[in-house]
C-alpha cells in the first residue's frame, strides 16, 4: 500500500486502491522461461524452429505484399477515403454525416460515463506493447525486400520498364531511417520508464477508457500536422495536393468529435450517473438511434413537411394516445370478460380493414391498418401485463414506443426520392446502415420463429419450421436477387421498394432464420424444470416465455448470435450483386479504373480487410465481454 | 383392488372436514404403460397426507397430475372444488392455489432470490413490489435465511435452494402444498433444515401431500400414509397403523425392505 500511496494522486485511480496490492506472481528468469515453454525437448525445440522460420517467412511475405515500394502505391486509399466510406454523398450535404457520427459520440460519450465498469488498463502494460512495437517496426524495417526502380538520377521511380535495382543493405536500410527512429524512441522510452519506475511500474494503473482517448487525441491531433490524403500525380510522382487534402475536410470536423466523445463523457460521469435509470434510458437511445440517423442521412433535402405535419403526426398521435388509452384500461386488474371481448373485437375490426382493403371497399392508410392490427394484438395480450401502475405504464409505453418507431419508418420509406439514386448512400455507411438494420431486425424475427418452432401449436410449428429451412436452404445471393429483381413485380400498383430497402429486407429474413435457430438452441438448453416451475406457479404462457425461459435461453444464445451478427455484418458484401456500392465493390472496380490508380487493387482490398476485421474483432471482444458479466454469480 | 376396513378408517374428526383434493379413478398412461391404475383418494383440509412406495410405482406422477404439470386421461381430479379439466382458466386458478416443490428445487437461475419468491405474486396476483418484498423477507425469515435475499441461486447450498423454493411457492399464500421428493436431491447433512421447514409448516394447518422416503418425516407428521405400488393404492392408513400393523403383503414387503 506504501508504494501506491507515494505516487501522484492522479496516476491511482480507486480501483487499483481497492484492490490493494494483489499478490504478485513470481517472474520466471527468461531463459527458464524459454527452456520450459520452447525447448522442452528436442522434438519441441525443432518444431519451435521450423514454426518461428514459417512465421517470419510469412511475416515479410506480408510485408513485401502490403509497403514494398516498387509494387505498392497506397496513395490511392487516403485519396479515396471519403469515396470509400460515403461514397458519392453530396458535399453540400455532407454535415448530416457529421449530425450522425455526432450522435453516435455523444451516445458513447455518455454510456461510457455512466457505466459503472470502469475497466484499467496496467502501466506495465502500456509500456511492454510500446517496446514490443517498436520491436516489430525494426524487424520490419530489416526484413522487407530491398530492390527499388529508380532512375538514371538515383531517384525512386513508379515505372514497369525501369531497372529493377538491387540496392545494398545499408543503403536501403538508411532509406528507412525514420522507422528505426520511430522504434527506438518507443523501445528506448518504455525501457527507461521501466527501469527508473522499478517496482513501481506495477501499481500504476489509467483508466483504459482515458488511455483510449488520448491515443484518439494522438491521431486527431495528427491531422492537424500531417498532410494525409488526396494525391495526385505529377510527373510521375504522387504528391499532396494542398487545399484538397482529406486532412483539410476532416481535421475539424474530427476534432469537434473527439471533445463532444470527452464532454458527453464527463456528463455522463458527473451528472447523469447519478440519475436513476440513467443507462436503461441509454440503452433505449441506443436503440432509436439507428432510425434516427439514417432519417438524418437519407431525409429527402425537400422532404414535403406539410404532409407530415396535417397526416403522419396526427395519426401516430391519434394512435399512441388513444390505442394507449384503451391499453391503459385493458391492463386495470381483475377486468375479466368484457377485457376479452374488447380485444377479441378490436381483431375482427383489424382483419376486417384488410379485407376491406383487398377488395376495395374504403380507402385507408396501409399504416393505419398495420396500427390497427398491432393495437388488436396489444390489446390480446394485455391481460398478461395487469396489475400495478408500473408494468401498466411500462406496457402503455412500450405501445406508444412500437406506434412512434412504425409511423418513424413509415414516413421514412416514403421520403425515397432521395434514394433513388444510388449515389446517394454507399461505401462503408451503406455497410453500416445494411448491418445496423439488418441485426436490429433479425433479432426480433429470430425470437419470433424460434418461439414458433418450440411452440405446441402445430401451424405455427410448421409454418415457422418451413420459413427457417428455406431461408437456410437458398444461398443469400439469391435471396438478394430475388428481392431486388422478382418482388418488385409483384408490388401493387404505385408501390415502390428502392435497392436499400429490398436488401434490408432479404438480409433480416435470411439472417433471422440463423437467429430463430440459434435461439431455439438456447430455449432447448432450459431445463423442463424451470417450464414446470413457472407454470406450477401460476404463470401465463407469455410471462414464462417473457420472464423465465427467455432470459435463460438468450445468455446460452450469446456466443452463436455474435458469430451470426459478425457473419450479417461480413455478408452485406454480397449487396454488391445487386448493384449496390458497398465499399468493397468500390474498392474492387472504383477505385482500379480511376486514372491515376489505374489497376490498383490489392491496396484498396487490404484497406477494406482491415476495416471489417476491425469491426468483427470488436463485436467478438465484447460479446465475451457481456459474457463475462451476465455469468458472473448466476450460474 | 382390495382395501381393508382397517386402512381405509380415519378419525371422526378427520372426516368431517371438507375436501381439498379428490381423487376419482385416475388414469394415466405414457404410451403402452400404464402409470396410474384408477387412484382413488382424497385429501381433507389441514391434512398431512405422505405418498409412500417403491420408485416406479406412479407417486410423483399422480402428485404432479394434481397440477396437472401431467394430463390425466381418465377419472376425475377435483381441487378445492374446482375440477381439472382442459379449460385453461381452471388449470390457472388451481395451479395459482396449490404450491409445488420440487426434487431438483428448479429456482430461476437468473434471478436473485428474492426475485424468485416475488416473481409470482407480482405477475400473478398482481401485488406491488412493496409488499411482495416485504412478504418475501418475511417467508425468508420464517425459512431461516433472510441474509440470502440479494444472492444467485447457483450461491446457496441444496439445503438452502430447497428452502427458497419453499418461500417461493408460499409466497403465492396456496391453500394446499405439494412436495415431490424434496429432500432426495441433498446431501444428508442437509435433509434435516428442510423436513424442519416442512414440519413447522405441518404444525401450522397447511393441507400437504408430500412424495417421499423420509420415514421419520411420515412416522411424526403425517395424518394419513398412502403406500402405492405400480400405479395402485396398496394401503392407506394413519403412521401407526402402518408402521406397526400393516395388513398388505406388499407392504410389509416394501418396509421390510428400507427398514
Amino acid at each position: 500500500m506504501t508504494i501506491a500511496e507515494n505516487l501522484p494522486k492522479a496516476l491511482v485511480i480507486d480501483d487499483a486502491e481497492e484492490n490493494a496490492l494483489p499478490p504478485v506472481e513470481p517472474t520466471v528468469p527468461a531463459g527458464k522461461w524459454i527452456k520450459e515453454n520452447l525447448f522442452s525437448s528436442v522434438g519441441s525445440g525443432i518444431l519451435t524452429l521450423v514454426a518461428s522460420a514459417i512465421a517470419v517467412l510469412a511475416f515479410r511475405a506480408l510485408l513485401n505484399f502490403a509497403f514494398h515500394n516498387s509494387a505498392r502505391n497506397w496513395a490511392g486509399v487516403p485519396t479515396n477515403i471519403r469515396l470509400m466510406m460515403t461514397q458519392a454523398y453530396p458535399d453540400s450535404q455532407y454535415v448530416r454525416i457529421w449530425v450522425s457520427v455526432g450522435i453516435i459520440m455523444v451516445l458513447a460519450g455518455l454510456t461510457l460515463g455512466v457505466s459503472p465498469h470502469r475497466p484499467v488498463v496496467a502501466l506495465r502494460k502500456i509500456l511492454s506493447s510500446m517496446a514490443a512495437i517498436g520491436v516489430t517496426l525494426a524487424v520490419g524495417a530489416l526484413l522487407i525486400k530491398n530492390n527499388i526502380q529508380t532512375d538514371e538520377a538515383g531517384e525512386f521511380i513508379r515505372d514497369e520498364d525501369a531497372e529493377v535495382l538491387r540496392v545494398s543493405w545499408g543503403e536501403a536500410l538508411s532509406g528507412r531511417w525514420w522507422v528505426f527512429a520511430c522504434a527506438a524512441v518507443l523501445v528506448g522510452v518504455a525501457t527507461i520508464a521501466w527501469f527508473a519506475l522499478g517496482d513501481r511500474r506495477r501499481f500504476i494503473f489509467f483508466p483504459f477508457v482515458g488511455w483510449v482517448y488520448f491515443l484518439m487525441g494522438l491521431v486527431v491531433c495528427s491531422l492537424w500536422v500531417v498532410p494525409y490524403g488526396h494525391y495526385a500525380l505529377v510527373d510521375g510522382a504522387f504528391i499532396a495536393e494542398k487545399g484538397v487534402t482529406v486532412k483539410n475536410s476532416t481535421q475539424l470536423p474530427w476534432t469537434v468529435m473527439w471533445v463532444l466523445l470527452g464532454v458527453s463523457f464527463y456528463v455522463g460521469r458527473l451528472g447523469l450517473r447519478h440519475i436513476k435509470r440513467a443507462s436503461a434510458f441509454l440503452y433505449l437511445l441506443w436503440l432509436l438511434s439507428p432510425y434516427v440517423i439514417i432519417f438524418v442521412i437519407l431525409r429527402d433535402p425537400a422532404l414535403d413537411y406539410a404532409h407530415v405535419w396535417s397526416t403522419d403526426v396526427p395519426m401516430f398521435l391519434g394512435f399512441a394516445v388513444i390505442g394507449g388509452a384503451v391499453l391503459w384500461l385493458l391492463t386495470r386488474p381483475n377486468l375479466g370478460e368484457p377485457g376479452k371481448i374488447l380485444a377479441s373485437f378490436l381483431l375482427v375490426v383489424a382483419i376486417f380493414n384488410w379485407v376491406a382493403g383487398f377488395f376495395g371497399w374504403y380507402p385507408m392508410l396501409q399504416k393505419a391498418r398495420l396500427s390497427f392490427l398491432l393495437l388488436a394484438l396489444f390489446a390480446l395480450a394485455a391481460s398478461n401485463f395487469a396489475g400495478e401502475r408500473k408494468i401498466r405504464m411500462g406496457y402503455v409505453g412500450a405501445w406508444v414506443a412500437t406506434m412512434a418507431i412504425l409511423h418513424y419508418l413509415v414516413t421514412m420509406v416514403n421520403t425515397a426520392a432521395t434514394v433513388e439514386s444510388n449515389d446517394f448512400i454507399g461505401g462503408f455507411l451503406l455497410t453500416l446502415v445494411l448491418t445496423v438494420f439488418g441485426l436490429t431486425l433479425s433479432f426480433p424475427i429470430g425470437v419470433l420463429f424460434a418461439l414458433a418452432r418450440t411452440s405446441t401449436l402445430p401451424i405455427f410449428r410448421l409454418l415457422s419450421t418451413l420459413f427457417i429451412e428455406v431461408s437456410r436452404g437458398i444461398p443469400l445471393i439469391t435471396v438478394l436477387f430475388f428481392f431486388a429483381t422478382v418482388i418488385p413485380l409483384f408490388l401493387p400498383e404505385g408501390m415502390e421498394i428502392t435497392k436499400i430497402a429490398a436488401a434490408v429486407v432479404a438480409l433480416v429474413l435470411f439472417s433471422g432464420a440463423y437467429v430463430a435457430e440459434n435461439i431455439r438452441g438456447g430455449l432447448q438448453s432450459v431445463r423442463r424444470g424451470q417450464f414446470e416451475a413457472a407454470d406450477a406457479l401460476g404463470l401465463s404462457t407469455v410471462q414464462r416465455v417473457g420472464l423465465i425461459v427467455m432470459p435463460q435461453a438468450l445468455r446460452v444464445s450469446i456466443p452463436p448470435l455474435v458469430g451470426q451478427a459478425i457473419a450479417t455484418y461480413k455478408e452485406t458484401s454480397l449487396i454488391a450483386i445487386i448493384g449496390l456500392f458497398d465499399f468493397l465493390l468500390i474498392a474492387n472496380t472504383v477505385i482500379p479504373a480511376q486514372g491515376e490508380f489505374r489497376g490498383q487493387r490489392f491496396e484498396p482490398l487490404l484497406f477494406v480487410c482491415a476495416i471489417y476485421w476491425i469491426g468483427a474483432y470488436t463485436m467478438s471482444r465484447y460479446s465475451r465481454n457481456i459474457e463475462q458479466r451476465l455469468g458472473v454469480g448466476t450460474r | 383392488m382390495s382395501i381393508s376396513d382397517a386402512t381405509t378408517a380415519v378419525s371422526a374428526e378427520l372426516a368431517a372436514r371438507d375436501d381439498m383434493i379428490v381423487c376419482e379413478g385416475v388414469d394415466k398412461w405414457y404410451g403402452d404403460f400404464q402409470a396410474l391404475k384408477g387412484v382413488t383418494a382424497t385429501v381433507k383440509e389441514r391434512e398431512v397426507v405422505v405418498v409412500l412406495g417403491p420408485s416406479g410405482s406412479g407417486k410423483s406422477t399422480w402428485i404432479r397430475c394434481i397440477n396437472r404439470l401431467e394430463v390425466h386421461q381418465g377419472g376425475r381430479i377435483i381441487v378445492d372444488e374446482v375440477e381439472l379439466t382442459n379449460d385453461t382458466r381452471n388449470i390457472e386458478t388451481i395451479r395459482s392455489e396449490v404450491g409445488m416443490v420440487f426434487q431438483g428445487f428448479n429456482l430461476f437461475p437468473h434471478l436473485t432470490v428474492l426475485d424468485n419468491i416475488t416473481l409470482a405474486p407480482r405477475w400473478v396476483r398482481k401485488q406491488p413490489r412493496g409488499d411482495a418484498d416485504a412478504k418475501a423477507m418475511e417467508l425468508l425469515e420464517r425459512v431461516g435465511i433472510p441474509e440470502q435475499a440479494e444472492k444467485f441461486p447457483g450461491q446457496l447450498s441444496g439445503g438452502q435452494q430447497q428452502r427458497v423454493a419453499i418461500a417461493r411457492s408460499l409466497a403465492m399464500e396456496p391453500k394446499i402444498m405439494l412436495f415431490d421428493e424434496p429432500t432426495s436431491a441433498l446431501d444428508p447433512e442437509m435433509i434435516s433444515e428442510v423436513l424442519d421447514v416442512m414440519k413447522d409448516l405441518a404444525r401450522g394447518g397447511m393441507t400437504m401431500m408430500v412424495v417421499t422416503h423420509e420415514m421419520g418425516f411420515a412416522r411424526e407428521v403425517a395424518d394419513r400414509i398412502i403406500f402405492m405400488e405400480s400405479g395402485e393404492i396398496v394401503e392407506v392408513g394413519t403412521p401407526e397403523h402402518f408402521f406397526t400393523n400393516p395388513t398388505e403383503d406388499r407392504t410389509k414387503l416394501f418396509l421390510s425392505q428400507i427398514l
